[in-house]
């Protein structure tokens, strides 16, 4: 089931959310740099 | 992996699109220092008949083994550089290209010292990938003698005829009630106003 | 045109591909043939069901000037020539309501119950001629194009003044029905902007303003044609001559493209205010009728045809040749060429060339008895392979079969198998390796290049059909960027073992890059979101192991994507500066301490 997620970029920094399902995969855009190196953060703290 | 590997290294100016911004007197030079490698020479353009002819040439006097060509990308003429060698009764899977021109004399032609330290790179990298090279075989499929053609406009039309003319079987799918596409509803068409 | 009887054509109007499946020589394809209620082999296109419907509809591309029943024939030579039925208007699916065209025909054509029939062939290579559309200009509404009725599309203008429109070849203006005394071109609407419609030239839209001006000066001699243009592009054999006899006959060209078209609400003329660069700055005209000469545009439907073929398309929307002057009608996938605008807006002259050239092509493959498969295919170790059935689970292709109760190694069916390369990287025992492609060669690679000063080097992992050509494409349109990068080509990010990754940081290197295609444009169904799924996993790896996941980023850049290209390289020299010797020194020793 997906359920919002922190998401943070890799490549800038910025954090933010979207949709995430665990092991479904799919195309992610950081909203800040456009880089597609956005790690899902799920149960993390900033 | 020793079954005496020999590797010839091929590079290639390319005019002046490669050998403006690298050194291939120095490339061949490097190339020359790499383990396994038995053979180096510069071409102006190796793709070139007396350039293929060359490759040709040193796979037999020198004995090669493996060939490394450091010139173009190898979207371009891997197929080229596999057929040459073919001709000489050499496995195509034994040839290795080095990018120096998309991926390094163009895109860096402003910074020529690390452009050649990262042509050696490349060399190095493609060098050391020959060296494990295998000869391959390659699986030969049956042909189906028909065609698909998706879109029943001008074009498709014309591309199915051609075809069904050259003695094959088309099957022509058009989304719309009837082909003709743009073209059937225009009135009169340049250059010719008919 | 005789493709409608044609013994070696089967065509298939009214139909869909629903799904491709294979490879060179051998696709299976699937169409849906979508339902016309009109047997059209039967149908003689007597006309009598059309007299009996009762069901009035405006006719399309006809600016409402005509009407139609809801069976009919789209135009009087359409092929085949047979009638459809219009599911949305006609009345005959609820037996009660209608069936009067049924009741009239005599053969028996027309049946209220077809269904949509599913047709299943196979193919040895395949055409894409999916064209392109005409542009809208709803948008451009500073041209009124919907709330003036003498405002018309260069495509209207076409029907209009056609054999089949309803005027019978006489062009006359929609509110009051009468002869033009002029009219006025406006070029490029939608073509050449960066805002809307499209960025590119389309082409054909000079030349045809030119036809249309020579036919009406022809046929009205004393009609006033105006040209709005920023250039005019002439650039076809003839095509100046066109362009001079057009301005000989007294056709006037104006350098300029208008601001806006205003309405005389009373006469309905239409006042245009342009300011003409070669003249006196801001001038107005007054003219009865405005045809927007309007470009084309990518279809909306043609994603799905680019999907099932893993077409990958440039940033306006056009289909990616291999390469653009070697094999400038092939597509990446084998087999597969282009004929037509879907590779970019043409006339019907280049359209024609292009198709014969597309046709040549799928000729020298279909004249052959058999065709090469590249050997790239996965094969197995039987000493290493476990029989745990997760290459099975993870094959895009199902080309891989396993009989878990006898414990036998799992076995490649090598027709099937792509080459991506997603089982030897999640095998975790190592028992997958691929041909060309196997572990030795890539370890070899990335040896070679972090031999020396590895710290100032950014290891680059592209695949073979997006990333790898999208960085060629970026020398070939001689963009720079720095320097520290080194690519190593794989077919597929799929192949992409995080033991790769590992052994690059182990060795030294300061970040590591996977670059590949986007999901949607994936050469192998999804192995690239099975990538991108290992890389998250890794990041959590080596968050856990004290190595900063920052060091490993992926990238999905396609092979037209070149701004993105040298974007990614730019801002991954940034990063690697910020890496430390004393970083990298650190995972050095992490990762040469733990075993796996
Ligand atoms: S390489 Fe890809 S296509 Fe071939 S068997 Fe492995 S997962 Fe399937
Ligand atoms: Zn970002």
């Amino acid at each position: 089931m997906a359920t919002e997620s922190d998401f943070k970029c890799l490549r800038c920094g910025h954090w933010f959310k979207t949709n995430y399902e665990k092991n479904k995969p799919e195309e992610r855009t950081c909203p800040k740099c456009g880089s597609n190196s956005v790690r899902p953060m799920p149960e993390k703290k900033k | 992996m020793s079954e005496n590997v020999r590797i010839g290294v091929f590079v290639c100016e390319c005019g002046t699109n490669i050998a403006s911004t690298i050194d291939c007197d120095k490339l061949v030079e490097y190339a020359k220092s790499l383990p396994d490698v038995v053979f180096s020479i510069k071409n102006r353009y190796t793709c070139a008949e007396p350039g293929q002819q060359e490759i040709q040439k040193f796979i037999k006097e020198e004995n090669l083994n493996r060939v490394v060509i450091a010139s173009c990308t190898p979207k371009m003429h891997e197929p080229t550089f596999r057929n040459c060698v073919i001709d000489v009764g050499f496995n195509p899977y034994l040839v290795e290209m080095a990018n120096i021109r998309e991926h390094c004399s163009w895109v860096h032609h402003n910074e020529k010292s690390a452009a050649n330290v990262k042509a050696r790179d490349l060399v190095n990298s493609a060098v050391s990938r020959a060296r494990f090279l295998e000869p391959q075989k390659e699986l030969e499929v049956p042909v189906t003698h028909s065609a698909l053609v998706i879109g029943g406009g001008i074009a498709g039309i014309q591309s199915a005829l051609d075809l069904a003319e050259s003695g094959f079987d088309v099957h022509l799918v058009e989304k719309e009630a009837s082909i003709g596409g743009i073209m059937a509803q225009l009135n009169k068409t340049y250059p010719t106003i008919d | 045109m005789d493709v409608g009887r044609h013994p070696k054509i089967n065509l298939l109007a009214y139909s869909e591909v629903e799904d491709i499946s294979g490879y060179i020589g051998n696709f299976k394809v699937k169409v849906r043939k979508k339902a016309r209620y009109v047997d059209e082999v039967e149908c003689t296109s007597c006309d009598d069901c059309v007299d009996v419907c009762p069901v009035v509809v405006p006719k399309e591309h006809q600016l409402g000037l005509a009407s139609r029943k809801a069976i009919y024939i789209p135009f009087p030579q359409a092929v085949p020539a047979s009638y459809i039925i219009d599911e949305e208007n006609c009345l005959g699916f609820n037996p009660i309501a209608c069936g009067k065209c049924a009741e009239k025909c005599d053969k028996n054509c027309i049946d209220y119950d077809a269904k949509d029939e599913i047709v299943e062939f196979d193919v040895g290579s395949i055409i894409v001629a999916s064209g392109l559309d005409v542009y809208d200009p709803t948008e451009f509404d500073e041209y009124g194009y919907t709330r003036f009725e003498n405002v018309l599309t260069s495509m209207e203008l076409e029907i209009l003044t056609g054999p089949g429109g309803v005027t019978k070849g006489k062009l006359i203006r929609p509110t009051d029905r009468k002869v033009p005394k002029s009219i006025g071109f406006i070029q490029c609407v939608g073509s050449r902007c960066e805002s809307r419609g499209t960025a590119y030239c389309s082409n054909i839209c000079c030349m045809n303003t030119i036809k249309d001006t020579l036919l009406l000066r022809e046929y009205y001699h004393d009609i006033d044609c105006k040209v709005f243009y920023m250039d005019i592009r002439a650039f076809g054999k003839g095509f100046e001559d066109f362009y001079r006899r057009s301005k000989a006959l007294g056709v006037e060209y104006i350098r300029g493209i208008p601001g806006d078209i205003r309405e005389d609400p009373k006469t309905k003329n239409l006042i245009l205010s342009v300011e003409n660069t070669t003249g006196n700055g801001i001038e107005e005209y007054e003219l009865d009728m405005v045809v927007l000469s309007v470009g084309m545009v990518p279809r909306k439907d043609s994603n799905s045809i680019n999907k099932l073929l893993t077409l990958q398309t440039t940033s306006d929307g056009l289909l990616m040749e291999v390469h653009p002057k070697l094999t400038p009608i092939d597509a990446p996938t084998a087999g597969v060429f282009f004929a037509g605008c879907c590779e970019a807006p043409k006339d019907i002259k280049d359209s024609v060339t292009q198709a014969s050239g597309a046709a040549a092509r799928a000729a020298s493959i279909l004249s052959k008895d058999k065709v090469k498969i590249p050997a790239l295919t996965a094969t197995v170790d039987d000493d290493l392979c476990k029989s745990c059935g997760i290459c099975v689970k993870v094959c895009p292709y199902s080309a891989i079969t396993i009989d878990m109760k006898a414990k036998e190694p799992a076995k490649i069916i090598e027709a099937a198998c792509k080459g991506c390369g997603t089982c030897a990287s999640e095998c975790k025992f190592d028992a997958i390796s691929m041909k060309h492609y196997n572990d030795a060669q890539i370890i070899a690679q990335i040896d070679a290049i972090l031999e020396e000063n590895p710290e100032e080097k950014v290891l680059v992992f592209a695949c073979n059909w997006c990333s790898y050509p999208g960085a060629d494409l970026v020398g070939i349109s001689r963009m720079q960027y720095p320097t520290s990068s080194r690519i190593i080509r794989i077919m597929c990010t799929g192949r992409l073992d995080e033991k790769f990754i590992l052994h690059a940081l182990k060795l030294g290197a300061p970040i590591v890059l996977m670059s590949g295609c986007h999901p949607a444009d994936c050469h192998y169904i999804n192995a690239s979101l099975k990538a991108q799924l290992r890389i998250e996993k890794l990041w959590n790896k080596l968050e856990r192991k004290g190595i900063r996941p920052e060091r490993v980023q992926f990238e999905w850049i396609s092979a037209s994507e070149v701004g993105k290209f040298v974007k990614t390289m730019e801002e991954l020299e940034e990063f690697r500066k910020s890496v430390t010797k004393k970083e990298i020194e650190e995972t050095k020793k992490i990762l040469s301490k733990s075993k796996k």
